[in-house]
């Protein structure tokens, strides 16, 4: 049959897709152990050596290439994300929990949050700005005009992703809770949230992860302290080193970081929940 | 149920919603609504000011540059939507259908969102070592005795565009496309096959009709993110091409709000039509 040689090169296909996928990121690996300070951002690699990693950290002596400006940038985008994190779960919790119920305008509603992550960046950004110029009067900030806009792109996330988690969501352990008496609040507090936590964990990542590396509303929308991704922009504009690789290198590991602690966080929920299971099956 | 348990719970739906659609309300619909009022403002060389006037409209479309602008950013749409369909719809038929094991469906899906989780400036800026004249590729080509002199057009050109966009929106395409496969009740197919159905057969008439949706949903993000694109172009095109995008900052960029937000609302419009134009292919509602 046709699909019996199909398959096979489907498959080979598959591989070169994956090598397509990651051939930039192998280049900028290799190319991040370049030697410095004379190495360029091309091939041939002239010696290997972690020149640019030490560069980085501010480690080596000084020469003509100036640092990238990392530093300041990374803690304002971490508190940026964070804060975004936050918002954004807490608004796209909420929301989701109002459509478990049907009311009247729902379509409307769902499409306004959705709008959040369709209109390109850079006019969401473009929109703030000129808000903030024209009609507030205020200066823009990192934590201010770009946080409102990130907030904007991320809740849509996070909304659509506490949505799929309690359309799944068996109502009735809420309602036997209400009936012997618990608060809303509580109930929230001690029955559906422990349940919907793994949802809760995705939204965050999205959320934090999406602001951290957002770009195009942060570029207009943050005024004159940069962000890490503006910080890497700037460079576009200078002369490109290694040291931008190696960065690229060292961001992707805290990626990973972050990832592996959503994972075992995650294991841990989903580990939690069976053993409420079984003990309920036990009694 | 009773009338008062109902209100109780409309009222609560309500104060759930509430923070999330006027945090949307003022900072997402007003400052859309913004720049659809900005350009329609007065720009002077060094300042701008509420005096609602057509000018800017009319420089946009009497600049050759600026609506030349507006037709490379749907050429280039056009060209990187169909090459993130062309090589994602394999991909995702292979992730999505032909894999047998769910275990492996998964580590390829998850290999192919690594990438991901490197800053996407850095994954822009990765593919000038890659094309360059003693970029990765040519090397590699050379190497191999395929070509005897660099090719010099994968660098600082429009196809440099091309192909750094596609790789980093292609993604998006294999997974909803992917998503959607994985749903398909694998019974039609075998019983399609004991009618005595050809593959092909069974593709055009089963399998692609059903991943439909999937392809438009991948289809919206691709086009959504590559319409309002300028960080890629700018990188790898060395200023040749100019989208919107680039025309938004660089205006942004000299003071000039209200081009900009000419340009931003012709933006609006083309997405617009473009999102409607998909959801019309395709009910997602009923879909999803």
């Amino acid at each position: 049959m046709e699909s019996k040689v199909l398959k096979p090169m489907l498959g080979v296909y598959v591989g070169l897709f994956i090598l397509f996928l990651y051939g930039p990121f192998i280049v900028l690996g290799i190319l991040s152990f370049q030697q410095g300070p004379e190495g360029g951002p091309q091939f041939p690699i002239i010696e290997w050596s972690t020149y640019w990693y030490k560069h980085l950290f501010g480690l080596t002596p000084p020469s003509r290439i100036a640092p990238l400006p990392v530093g300041e940038a990374l803690i304002r985008s971490l508190v940026l994300a964070f804060m975004t994190m936050v918002t954004s779960t807490v608004l796209g919790v909420m929301a989701a929990q109002a459509f478990r119920k049907r009311f009247r305008g729902a379509g409307l509603v769902f499409y306004l949050i959705v709008l959040g992550m369709m209109v390109p960046g850079v006019l969401t950004g473009l929109g703030t700005s000129l808000l903030a110029n024209n009609v507030v009067g205020i200066e823009r900030h990192w934590w201010s005009t770009a946080f409102l806009a990130h907030v904007v792109y991320t809740f849509p996330f996070a909304f659509l992703v506490m949505l799929a988690i309690l359309n799944r969501f068996d109502g009735s352990v809420e309602e036997a809770s209400w009936s012997l008496g618990v608060s809303p609040i509580r109930t929230f507090r001690k029955v559906t949230f422990p349940l919907i936590f793994p949802g809760v964990l995705s939204a965050m990542l999205f959320a934090f992860t999406l602001s951290f590396d957002e770009f195009p509303r942060t570029l207009f929308a943050s005024g004159r302290d940069q962000t890490l991704p503006l910080a890497i922009y700037g460079t576009f504009s200078v002369e490109i080193h290694p040291n931008i690789f190696a960065f690229g290198v060292m961001t992707t590991l805290f990626s990973f970081a972050l990832l592996s602690v959503y994972g075992i966080l995650m294991a841990l929920s989903v580990r939690r929940a069976k053993k409420v299971a079984m003990q309920e099956d036990i009694s | 149920m009773t009338t008062e348990s109902t209100n109780r719970q409309k009222s609560n739906a309500f104060r759930l919603l509430a923070p999330g659609v006027v945090w949307m309300i003022l900072f997402l619909v007003a400052p859309i609504m913004m720049i659809v009022y900005v350009s329609f403002w007065t720009q002077t060389t060094f300042s701008i000011n509420s005096t609602l006037t057509l000018e800017s409209w009319k420089n946009f479309f009497g600049s050759e540059a600026y609506v030349g602008a507006l037709w490379t950013t749907i050429r280039l749409w056009l060209i990187v939507l169909a090459m993130t369909f062309l090589i994602g719809y394999p991909a995702a038929l292979y992730v999505g259908l032909l894999v047998k094991s769910k275990t492996v469906s998964t580590i390829l899906l998850v290999l192919c969102v690594i990438p991901f989780w490197t800053s996407f400036l850095i994954r822009v800026l990765a593919w000038r070592p890659m094309l360059g004249k003693e970029g990765a590729i040519n090397i590699i080509l050379q190497k191999f005795g395929l070509i005897d002199s660099p090719i010099e057009v994968l660098l600082f050109s429009e196809l440099s565009v091309i192909i750094g966009m596609t790789q980093i929106y292609v993604v998006f395409m294999v997974g909803p496309i992917a998503f959607m496969l994985g749903r398909i009740d694998r019974n039609i197919i075998e019983a399609a096959r004991d009618l005595g159905a050809g593959f092909g057969r069974i593709f055009w008439k089963i399998i692609f009709p059903l991943s439909l949706p999937g392809v438009v949903v991948g289809a919206i993000f691709v086009s959504v993110m590559v319409l309002g694109e300028f960080a890629t172009s700018g990188a790898l095109s060395g200023r040749k091409v100019n989208l919107l995008g680039n025309i938004i900052v660089t205006q942004v960029g000299s003071l000039k709000w209200a081009m900009a937000s000419v340009v931003g609302v012709i933006l609006t419009i083309l997405l617009g039509i473009v999102v409607a134009g998909f959801l019309r292919i395709v009910d997602l509602k009923r879909e999803i």
